[in-house]
């Protein structure tokens, strides 16, 4: 009698739990998965907006995935972004991570710093691109007016083919840095006391706890918003769009810019939506990744 | 140390601070070198955006991100609840889905649905906007709302059950209430992500629904150099992005990770 009327409610409650989730699924299944399948398709095609006829051309499926081979400029691409990616990520980690050591004190005015530094992540991106480009513009930079007044002349960052990338991995460190910074606190205020005053007993210098008792208790968080901070990287397109324009020539175009100029400066939608293809791959290996990681998959309930 | 930190916190804030006095600033000012600590201040660069076009791109950013913001939570929040008490399998696989969703990169969802809005006259509307931004804000949500359902204890609803309440009953009027303060964060994140957006604007909208970040970069492009404006359009657009992120700080990590780490 009972058993029967658990199991009626186990029912019950599994049809609940289905209503609440299906329309979520059945959404996400139009808007997420239906549009990455259609993307596929095209990339299939050689498809231009100025010729209508190639929308449904799957005469040579291949075709695109072919050219990527041979294009010279994706591949410079993909250079490019290796490099913003590898500096923007290693910067970001080492200068929240000390700013992170300076700050996990407990003091009022530390607690009020965290938030001043908080701001350059939490700000529109555009209005990130904007601040870069006042800085970067001669007439008006307060940088460059600094430079001519102690007499050193210094190029517009941004269209010197010399430091045009190196100018767009400081404004994304920028804009960037409190992530890790945020993260690393975060993972800080749970590493136990008792560690510290253990060390500190038996003798250790404060570098001596950095070194081998705090780095080692967050070296799991610091992977975690590294490989974060790299799916973000492959993303970069506002900075890029307001300072650069991928140039000068393409020496800050990222793949993710070359396949925007493909698509919608050049029309050639099919071959965006290859290279397209492509990064998608990549985000979802990294994603995969990371809930490998964090562990998301096994659940304790 | 305490002094290194408050220098350090002054460098990396200077170049915001730059942009907020200039949109104060005449263009005779903006180029002055080295700038005037006192300085007149003039609202103009505000007053001529206020008669400008901008207003309605402003408008268009305000109506967008707060259609998409509600129609998420009201489709992802029972969701989360259902996944937070859902013990079968199959979870992981969801769990990859949401945090991929929300790891693509634009460009692959603006291809397709810049061919498919082409047929539905979909583009350069408002309603545009609202369903692509679902992409982001609808997996937001049921990331965001998970773990605060994951840390209220079951027998909150089953007392309810016992007590004859149906399980939607249970779940509105026990779980909803105590979970208040874990959807306003979600609801001001989800704002901000549709009101900070750039991407899916410039190319999805031309001139009708063209939001307030577009405006601003079309005053770069099309009016020549206008510095006091774009500062002045810049500041706009930060202002409430500024309130809001303060009053969500706590939230801000776990809203950008998904849980994988608390702040």
């Amino acid at each position: 009698m009972i058993a029967e009327r658990t199991a009626g409610f186990a029912r019950q409650q599994h049809r609940f739990f289905l209503f609440c989730v299906a329309p979520s699924l059945a959404v996400l299944a139009i808007i997420t998965l239906l549009p990455s399948i259609y993307l596929l398709v095209t990339s299939f095609t050689p498809l231009s907006l100025t010729r209508p006829e190639t929308l449904w051309d799957f005469s040579q499926p291949l075709e695109n995935y072919r050219q990527l081979r041979a294009d010279e400029r994706l591949h410079n691409s993909v250079w490019v972004q290796i490099k913003l990616s590898f500096w923007t990520v290693l910067l970001q980690l080492l200068i929240g991570l000390g700013l992170a050591l300076l700050l996990n004190v407990k003091s009022r005015l530390l607690e009020a710093l965290r938030t001043v530094f908080m701001i350059p992540m939490v700000l529109p991106p555009i209005v990130v691109a904007i601040i870069w480009k006042v800085i970067y513009t001669p007439d008006i930079s307060p940088m460059h007016g600094v430079f001519r007044a102690i007499g050193w002349n210094v190029p517009a960052l941004i269209t010197d083919p010399e430091w045009a990338l190196t100018a767009i991995i400081i404004a994304d460190t920028w804009e960037w840095f409190p992530f890790t910074m945020l993260m690393v606190l975060a993972a800080l205020q749970m590493l136990p006391q008792e560690l510290i005053d253990a060390a500190k007993v038996d003798g250790a210098s404060g570098w001596q706890v950095t070194w081998h008792v705090t780095l080692p208790f967050i070296q799991g968080v610091l992977l975690v918003a590294g490989l974060f901070r790299l799916i973000d990287s492959i993303k970069a397109f506002p900075l890029i769009y307001i300072l650069t324009d991928g140039g000068p020539g393409s020496l800050t175009e990222v793949t993710n810019y070359y396949s925007f100029l493909q698509a919608f400066n050049f029309s050639y939608l099919g071959f965006s939506s290859a290279i397209t293809v492509v990064l998608l791959a990549a985000t979802l290996l990294l994603s995969w990744l990371i809930v490998r990681v964090v562990g998301w998959g096994v659940r304790v309930d | 140390m305490t002094g290194l930190a408050v220098v350090l916190a002054v460098l990396a804030l200077s170049p915001f601070v730059w942009l907020l006095l200039m949109s104060f600033k005449t263009n005779a000012e903006i180029f002055r070198f080295p700038p005037r600590l006192l300085f007149d201040a003039t609202l103009a660069n505000y007053a001529a955006l206020w008669t400008s076009e901008f207003r309605n791109s402003f408008a268009n950013s305000l109506v967008v991100s707060v259609a998409s913001t509600v129609l998420s939570l009201l489709v992802g929040v029972p969701a989360a609840y259902a996944l937070s008490r859902w013990t079968r399998r199959g979870g992981g696989a969801i769990t990859l889905w949401i945090l991929a969703s929300r790891m693509a990169p634009p460009i692959a969802f603006t291809i397709p649905y810049f061919l498919v809005y082409r047929h539905l006259e979909l583009l350069d509307t408002r309603t545009g906007l609202v369903i692509i931004y679902l992409t982001t804000n609808l997996s937001l949500v049921i990331w965001m709302m998970r773990p605060f359902y994951d840390q209220l204890p079951r027998a909150l609803e089953e007392a309810a059950w016992i007590d004859g309440a149906t399980m939607w009953q249970g779940f509105t009027r026990i779980i909803l209430p105590l979970s208040g303060p874990g959807l306003a964060a979600t609801a001001i994140l989800c704002f901000l992500f549709a009101w900070n957006d750039f991407f899916f604007a410039l190319i999805l909208t031309r001139t009708e629904a063209m939001t307030a970040p577009v405006a601003v970069v079309n005053f770069m492009n099309y009016e020549g150099w206008e510095w006091g404006r774009i500062a002045a359009g810049g500041t706009m657009i930060m202002l409430p992005v500024l309130v809001f992120s303060f009053i969500v700080r706590r939230y801000l990590v776990s809203g950008l990770t998904g849980g994988a780490v608390k702040g």
